[in-house]
């Protein structure tokens, strides 16, 4: 009795933080999402609409469908790109070479640093009078020398895409390596006598076998992808006009600047839909039963 | 349907030396059996015919073709994995039609070559199963139908029975065996279990260290051990291997026993290898020498008993009647037309 005491006050202060930092703000958040909720306005946090804010984002705002649309394109590139590119560099890192541990912390860098940091950098580097990618892209492809990346609509979202891709791929690629690692060598060997070309051991033999792991890579990448903030902020604050601006940012936007918590609070509970879809198809493959 | 030629075949890592220059040239429908401990380069050996392992120096011949630079898909090898290295996400079916497929036959030649294969190792009622759902045995039989579904020039078996249980392995060596014979073609089969490697070859190569100690059927290699490793690998339990010398004729055991007549020249060291087999146990008094019992062993269908010899314990086989116990005395002969004599320093085999 008293060690079943115990347990739950040994997790209690875990539940009390989980509470207080995520379960009652979604529900204050609920809340105020049926309300007036604008900062300026006293009292207006107690009014209740009820689905007005929701139709209000749904029938009356072309904003909030640019940045559902900046959103969704802007997942499927970075996760398709970072997906791509990752299984790539795992396929040639996987084989025990000497370059591989050496190869594998060089990788992680650009993981480790922030997606603040990242979108900061990426802005210098194609900033048009200093910029190291301008310059370059000027010296390789003369025609390019005296493009305005960040002030053009479609580079400039090519940019951000290009950053956040840039910034995941190492993770991806390690966890890839790890998955790579766990098809046992045998089938890829049987399937190399059994007369099979490279392509075809990798397409009928090594694919399959990688399938749960390459599905956790893709709907982990997805969340982070839809969740996309910081980045964009840093680099283009969602510009220009609002080429790139991501629902995170919307929302961000709504709630923060022009102080209409409660529209912006019903954008945020819209969000949180496919993300309840991609949080339970992880959990179902993470957990699933071999 | 070819014969392999293996021509000062060399396989390094560094400096470690897997395969060190060895020849083998193993004939058309011959079954050949790789034989020796873990780490004796015969896994490697066959890893490099198959195109799994590139050799270091030497050339590789399938028929009359050289095929060092070739791909594995490209040798035309049929290849049967220790751990069976089936498709875990395929049906049984797809994993036999696997070979045929990837070599573009036919999708209505496809379905016959592959009941005809699941029916010889009799998998017939499984194939619409994945691997999990099969014990190990019908794993290995999916392996086996996989490398048998089409003709290749040369079938190459790593240790395919290692993994089953004892009593599996017996009905599986027999059901290989007869399947090799009906097939008749060239096959290298690697085992560490010399028992396998008596009852399935044609011949053997046994191995130590890189290098094939000995090259011969299975009577030659046990029969007529070409040096002290052969001599100890092959044959359970092991031959007995005394120390002594050789003195007018006689040899004489470390301890300073006269034990039995030896047609040979005098020489200071010597190590005289005998089974237990051919030696032959009797009343105290009645053999040539007697000796203590350290152990007596009943195994059903003989007896083994470990005696006391001067330092030395040696193994001799009973009758499967005998009954003694132990620190009974009891007479040992030794059959002197199967006595080997070995060179404790070069560890070759000295003619008699």
């Amino acid at each position: 009795m008293r060690d079943n005491t115990l347990k739950y006050l040994l997790v209690l202060p875990a539940i009390v933080v989980v509470f207080a930092t995520a379960i009652w703000p979604l529900i204050e958040a609920a809340r105020l999402s049926f309300t007036v909720g604008r900062l300026n306005r006293p009292g207006s946090l107690d009014q209740y609409l009820g689905w007005e804010n929701y139709a209000w984002a749904f029938f009356e705002e072309p904003a909030f469908w640019n940045s559902v649309w900046v959103t969704a394109i802007y997942t499927i590139l970075t996760v398709a790109l970072t997906t791509i590119l990752a299984l790539g560099l795992a396929l040639l890192l996987a084989p025990g070479g000497r370059l591989r541990s050496g190869a594998q912390t060089l990788l992680i860098l650009p993981f480790a640093m922030s997606p603040a940091l990242i979108g900061v950098s990426f802005r210098f580097m194609f900033n048009p009078e200093f910029g190291l990618f301008d310059a370059f892209f000027g010296a390789l492809i003369p025609p390019l020398a005296d493009v305005s990346w960040l002030a053009d609509p479609n580079l400039a979202f090519a940019v951000v895409v290009m950053a956040d891709v840039w910034g995941w791929i190492p993770f991806l690629t390690l966890v890839l390596i790890g998955g790579l690692a766990s098809v046992p060598r045998d089938t890829i060997e049987a399937a190399q006598v059994d007369g099979a070309s490279g392509w075809r051991v990798f397409r009928d033999v090594t694919l399959p076998q990688l399938g749960p792991v390459l599905a956790v890579v893709i709907i982990l990448k997805s969340i982070f992808s839809l969740k996309t903030f910081d980045q964009v902020f840093m680099l283009t604050n969602g510009g220009p006009g609002t080429a790139t601006q991501t629902l995170s940012h919307y929302i961000y936007f709504n709630g923060m600047k022009y102080g209409q918590i409660g529209y912006s609070a019903s954008v945020a509970w819209l969000m949180v839909i496919p993300m309840i879809f991609l949080t339970y198809a992880y959990a179902k493959f993470v957990f699933r039963k071999v | 349907m070819a014969e392999v030629k293996l021509k000062n075949l060399t396989k390094r890592w560094g400096d470690f030396v897997g395969v060190d220059n060895q020849s083998l040239n193993i004939k058309d429908q011959e079954f050949l059996v790789l034989l020796g401990p873990s780490g004796c380069g015969k896994t490697t050996t066959m890893r490099m015919i198959a195109g799994l392992e590139d050799p270091t120096g030497g050339e590789i011949w399938i028929g009359d073709r050289k095929v060092n630079d070739d791909l594995p898909k490209d040798r035309d090898v049929a290849m049967v994995f220790q751990n069976y290295g089936l498709y875990p996400h395929m049906t049984i079916f797809d994993n036999i039609a696997y070979p045929l497929k990837v070599r573009g036959t036919p999708k209505d030649e496809t379905r016959p070559r592959v009941e005809k294969a699941a029916e010889q190792v009799e998998l017939t009622q499984f194939l619409d199963r994945k691997p999990k759902a099969l014990s190990g045995g019908q794993r290995q039989r999916v392996a086996l139908a996989r490398a048998i579904v089409r003709t290749p020039k040369v079938f190459l078996m790593d240790e395919p029975l290692s993994n089953l249980d004892a009593k599996l392995r017996v009905t599986m060596r027999a059901e290989l065996k007869h399947l090799s014979r009906a097939l008749q073609i060239t096959t290298v089969y690697v085992t560490h279990d010399q028992i396998e490697a008596m009852t399935l070859a044609d011949r053997v190569a046994v191995m130590k260290h890189g290098i094939i100690q000995q090259l011969g059927t299975p009577d030659e290699i046990y029969n007529d051990p070409a040096n002290l490793f052969v001599a100890g690998f092959i044959g359970s339990p092991a031959m007995n291997l005394i120390n002594g010398s050789v003195r007018d004729g006689m040899f004489v055991t470390t301890g300073g026993t006269r034990l039995t007549k030896l047609p040979t020249a005098d020489r200071a060291r010597a190590i005289l290898g005998v089974r237990a087999d051919d030696m032959s146990v009797h009343e105290a008094g009645q053999g040539d020498i007697d000796v203590t019992i350290y152990a007596f062993e009943n195994t059903g269908e003989s007896t083994l008993l470990t005696v006391q010899w001067g330092k030395q314990r040696v193994i001799a086989r009973g009758d499967r009647h005998l009954r003694k116990e132990q620190d009974d005395v009891v007479g040992i002969s030794l059959d002197p037309d199967h006595l080997y004599l070995f060179d404790p320093d070069t560890e070759q085999r000295i003619r008699m």
